[in-house]
């Protein structure tokens, strides 16, 4: 299925090589690079990518470019998550992934890789069984390896293998019982000019984080559920159940997983949170621009935004920007043509407002294309599509767990258009 | 090997290696080891180390153990410690081990397939762990690979379905994609199946969704409603069409998404929405990229097929930009629009001037100069314009333009000859006299000797038709059936092509060395010498394993056969390639040889073509063979039901199958 893997940074260097079967000559990443160069920016190298003899099929994380190298008809997808799961793997044993990280830590690379495929197929990807497979490191298990000559490499087989749940190791004991859940969404929108929404969808997720004792049976339901659309479950949630009930029952995993993705995308039901006020004009006769935006809360439910960052592409014509912020800092790099401004929270009372003017450049012509401003921001405790979790109750176990919900809205790809 | 420096640093390494205070030393050792090892992972030849690292795992230090085992293979060694993993009490054990029985077939070459193993491998499907399921059936795929790969009868696929709640998401999505050789015996099984598998279309992985929406689409071959329901796009372009703004780009997704959104949503078009996608797209064409600016006008050039006049005013107004790019992209839309919707001719001809002074690339030049040529007579300065070409033709770096020019001008000549003729006379006498590019030559004389002959020839050879709105209608979305491109949904097929991908994936060594392979030579002599009437003697087939011997003479009627085939469940199913027509005869006869009887067959050359066959062994066991090629250029269906369940029986005839046909199937007309 995959036959090798190649890790390539930024800058074209190929830093590691994995090969699962016979070893492919890693000069059939020249077909990568190729493509790499007719790409103006890393992120628009095409996912799969034909070669004469193989296919390569990549995504780009964390400023590396992870290449599979496939040689039989697959699945695309099938490998392109795969992939994306080996990156979730190297953050959650790293901390970050970065090509230093990489490096220095090859060799529990090498052995997570070795479990993670096993002649080209998936075999261990949880990360709670590789973790009893092969040893995160830590700084004193690194400093006591180096003294005892022991190894990250389990000396047990992973035990945890043998439950007749998959996703659930057996004899798990906590002193403390809690599960903890974050129902975290995200909101797509494209605004345009005049204020009116064009298209707005809420990506929704609920995440969770159990450390209860041996086999609990959990149950959650929500206040509103027929809001949720388009949902998808953990493998541990009953699907039957969910169809005639609308209830999420399950035997959770150990530890940290993702319980259910969703969408809301009926346009009425998307409330968009902020709104951008901008005056940008840039005027055919002199060289000199007016620009001038302002943020402010539309739909909070009395929460307060915060983390507001706005970012803007300019014209190419644009030389320079003189602009001054009432609150927060601003960049404007001549180069890359590309305004930031970290505005932090909004303040209801005081709107924050960035103004000023820009130098264009002289003698051409007005620029044919606005500039499209794209927002971040957070608001806590705030699920914008309304969800709400109703109760949750345990079976199967006998002591008292600790619960804990939490929400939060977060902006996905919010744009605004001038 | 790329690595720079790479032979220094093995140098360095292997005296390291080799040096007794270093070995002495476990710490230094184990230093030296894992340098070799991070060299391999840097792509240096590390093979000329090899004795060494065999030393050097021979130290106590289990570590360095560990990490030598990361470098040689031992295959040797491992054959016996396989089997006995095979009956591991440890299902981790287990697992290992029967992907080994793949790995090690593999590094054995072209060997034999042991039979036994493939047995205790089929018998491991129904061990209690679900990732040895799945390995059995990922080992067996690749050990089987050249009978076809692993078989799907009912017992498996039933356990297989009954087993997929237990499975991790790799396992669902792969067994999912086994299961599309399976074709359930009726209606009733079919929904069943269908109704375990609806949780599937909603997994949390898109890799499970795919898979099990191709199931669904492949199964449900029979029932167009059920289909339906699952999707889609190419075939029910309809379907969207009320969610087309999900379709609209966002200013951070990568270009290759943008552009496939930009094509999606010109098929989602109809009366209600078309005034907001067309707005959308038009925002895109002033975008930073060339590329997606582009895009975005050719986009709207091939809605203006059905939305002509609002699209044309549209580009129109683009064109008031004054921007390279654009206006070259809209030259083209409006050279394609002219063709198909003729209707619009006017409105472009009054767009036109203006726009010679911007283009600068090859592509546009072409289209503005066609237009020019093809509709010179209402644009009132379209002399004028080509002139300028004329004048400019000796600086002119495209040849492609140059000819374009030579046809526009002689054309628009027959419409205006006393504006034409002088500077016409000019360019023949430049693309004779003077121009190096050969085609542009030829093509100069060509017109010259043409207008020669007289207007009325020339009339009668370049006025064609200056539109063909048929062809627009036919490039409108026809639908296509879900069945004509399911068995390539979720594949890699539509980037490389199905020819070319068979290709690539049937580079890799899978020679075929059955003991005895009746037709594979029989390639280009005629297969007529090949057929001994009445010979008596009995053919064998692997004659270690799962021995087959077909007895040369059945006695069943058609009528039998029939009964049989509607009483027997498929127990294998495969698709062979084919390429070009069917031959009978030539089919036959080929199967005559290895003693597998023709029942019935369709006539030459009728779509979908088919072809009953029977076969016995030499225990009484039948063999009833559907052939079935529904259309040119699909593969060759092939479906086998058997009497009695004997899969190693059915591996052999397969084999032998699936090389006479695949003798004959190379064969040209």
């Amino acid at each position: 299925m995959i036959h090798s893997l190649f890790l390539i940074n930024a800058s074209g260097d190929i830093f590691l090589e994995k090969h699962w079967k016979s070893v492919v000559s890693r000069s059939v990443c020249d077909y990568f690079f190729e493509a790499q160069e007719r790409a103006s920016e890393a992120e628009n190298v095409p996912p799969v990518i034909s070669t004469p003899h193989h296919c390569l099929l990549s995504v780009y994380r964390h400023k590396i470019f992870f290449v599979a190298v496939i040689q039989t008809e697959v699945p695309p997808l099938f490998v392109i998550e795969f992939l994306h799961r080996v990156v979730d793997t190297f953050q959650d044993y790293f901390g970050v992934c970065s090509e230093v990280m990489i490096k220095d830590n090859v060799v529990v690379v090498y052995e997570v890789l070795e479990e993670m495929l096993d002649n080209g197929f998936p075999l261990a990807t949880e990360s709670n069984i590789l973790k009893e497979l092969i040893k995160p490191p830590t700084i004193l298990r690194t400093v006591v390896n180096t003294i005892t000559g022991s190894t990250n490499v389990g000396d047990q087989l992973p035990t945890g293998q043998l439950s007749v749940v998959p996703w659930r190791r057996t004899g798990v004991k906590y002193s403390n019982n809690e599960a903890y859940f974050d129902v975290i969404e995200e909101i797509d929108a494209i605004i345009d000019k005049s204020g009116s929404t064009v298209t707005a969808e809420i990506q929704g997720v609920i995440d969770a984080c159990v450390k209860l004792t041996g086999m609990p049976d959990l149950t959650l339901s929500f206040m509103n559920p027929r809001l949720l659309d388009d949902v998808s479950f953990h493998p541990c949630v009953r699907f039957k159940r969910w169809e005639s009930e609308r209830i999420l029952s399950f035997i959770p995993p150990d530890g940290n997983f993702r319980l259910l993705s969703y969408h809301v995308s009926a346009q009425n039901l998307v409330a968009i949170p902020v709104y951008v006020k901008h005056n940008i004009s840039f005027r055919d006769s002199s060289s000199l621009g007016r620009f001038e935006i302002t943020v402010g809360p539309k739909q909070t439910m009395g929460k307060t935004i915060e983390g507001v960052m706005v970012t803007s592409q300019m014209p190419k014509g644009v030389l320079n920007m003189s602009l001054t912020p009432s609150q927060g800092t601003h960049v404007f790099d001549p180069v890359t043509k590309l305004l930031t401004w970290d505005v932090g929270k909004i303040n209801p009372q005081k709107l924050p407002n960035l103004k000023g003017s820009m130098n264009l450049q002289a003698g051409t012509s007005k620029p044919d294309e606005n500039p499209t401003i794209n927002l971040q921001f957070k608001i806590q405790q705030l699920a914008i599509s309304g969800l709400k979790v109703n109760r949750l109750d345990m079976y199967g176990e006998k002591y008292k767990p600790f619960k804990g919900i939490k929400y939060m809205t977060k902006a996905g790809k919010f744009q605004v258009r001038t | 090997m790329p690595y720079l420096g790479g032979e220094e640093a093995l140098r360095d390494v292997r005296r390291a290696l080799n040096n007794p205070h270093v070995q002495a030393d476990p710490l230094r050792y184990r230093a030296a080891v894992l340098r070799v090892i991070r060299l391999m992972t840097q792509g240096a030849d590390v093979s000329g180390l090899f004795a060494e690292m065999v030393k050097a795992g021979a130290a106590a230090d289990v570590v360095q153990k560990k990490l030598v085992q990361l470098m040689p293979g031992i295959q040797e060694y491992v054959q016996q410690p396989l089997l006995s993993g095979l009956r591991d009490r440890a299902s981790y054990v287990r697992r290992i081990a029967v992907l080994g029985c793949a790995k090690v077939h593999r590094l054995q070459g072209d060997t034999e397939v042991d039979g036994a193993l493939v047995n205790e491998l089929y018998s491991l499907l129904r061990d209690q762990d679900p990732i040895v399921v799945v390995n059995c059936l990922r080992a067996l795929e690749e050990i089987l690979k050249k009978e076809g790969g692993v078989v799907i009868n009912k017992p498996i696929a039933h356990h297989l379905l009954n087993r997929m709640a237990d499975l991790d998401q790799w396992g669902q999505s792969e067994v999912l994609a086994f299961l599309l050789r399976y074709r359930p015996r009726s209606e009733e099984e079919l929904f069943n199946i269908l109704n375990l598998l609806d949780g599937y279309l909603k997994s949390s992985s898109p890799s499970v969704v795919m898979a099990a929406t191709k199931l669904f689409l492949v199964l449900a071959r029979e029932y167009p409603h059920v289909q339906a329901d699952v999707l889609i796009l190419r075939s029910l372009p309809g379907h969207f069409s009320s969610h087309y703004k999900k379709f609209f780009c966002s200013y951070s997704e990568p270009h290759y998404i943008k552009c496939q959104k930009m094509e999606v949503l010109c098929e989602l078009v109809n009366d209600e929405n078309v005034h907001q996608v067309l707005e959308e797209l038009k925002g895109y064409c002033t975008d930073i990229s060339v590329e997606l600016a582009q895009g975005a006008i050719s986009a709207i050039g091939s809605i203006a097929r059905t939305y002509t006049e609002q699209c044309v005013g549209i580009l129109t107004e683009l064109l008031g930009l004054q921007q390279e790019h654009i206006t070259s992209a809209v030259v083209q839309s409006f050279r394609d629009l002219v063709w198909l919707c003729p209707q619009c001719t006017d409105a472009v001809c009054q767009a036109l001037p203006g726009c010679e002074d911007i283009i600068q690339d090859s592509e546009g030049k072409q289209a503005l100069i066609w237009l020019l040529g093809a509709h010179g007579e209402k644009v009132p300065n379209a002399p004028y314009v080509l002139e300028d070409f004329v004048e400019s033709v000796k600086s002119e770096v495209f040849p492609a333009v140059k000819m374009e020019l030579l046809t526009a001008l002689v054309r628009l000549f027959l419409t205006r000859p006393a504006e034409c003729q002088d500077m016409l006379g000019r360019l023949l006498y430049h693309c004779i006299e003077e121009e190096k590019d050969m085609s542009v030559r030829d093509r100069g004389l060509f017109y010259y000797r043409l207008l020669q002959s007289g207007v009325e020839e020339v009339k009668r050879v370049l006025c064609s038709p200056k539109s063909d709105p048929s062809l627009g209608l036919l490039e409108d979305r026809t639908e296509q059936p879900v069945n004509a491109w399911a068995a390539e949904f979720n594949t890699l097929a539509p980037i490389y092509g199905k020819a070319r991908w068979a290709l690539v994936t049937a580079q890799q060594p899978v020679e075929p060395c059955y003991a005895f392979s009746p037709c594979t030579d029989s390639g280009n002599r005629g297969t007529e010498s090949l057929v001994s009437e009445g010979s008596k003697e009995v053919l064998k087939v692997h004659p270690d394993t799962g021995s087959l011997t077909l007895i040369p003479d059945v006695a069943l009627t058609a009528e039998q056969f029939e009964k049989t085939w509607l009483s027997l469940d498929v127990s294998c199913q495969q698709c062979l390639p084919w390429g070009g027509t069917v031959h009978p005869d030539t089919i036959q006869t080929a199967l005559h040889v290895v003693h597998i009887h023709t029942i019935a067959m369709s006539k030459a050359g009728v779509q979908p073509w088919k072809a009953y066959f029977i076969a016995q062994d030499d225990s009484g066991c039948l063999f009833l063979t559907e052939l079935l090629l529904e259309a040119e250029g699909s593969g060759m269906q092939v479906a086998v039901k058997q009497s009695e369940a004997k899969p190693e029986a059915l591996q052999a005839f397969m084999s032998v199958f699936r090389t006479a046909v695949g003798a004959v199937a190379g064969l040209k007309s």
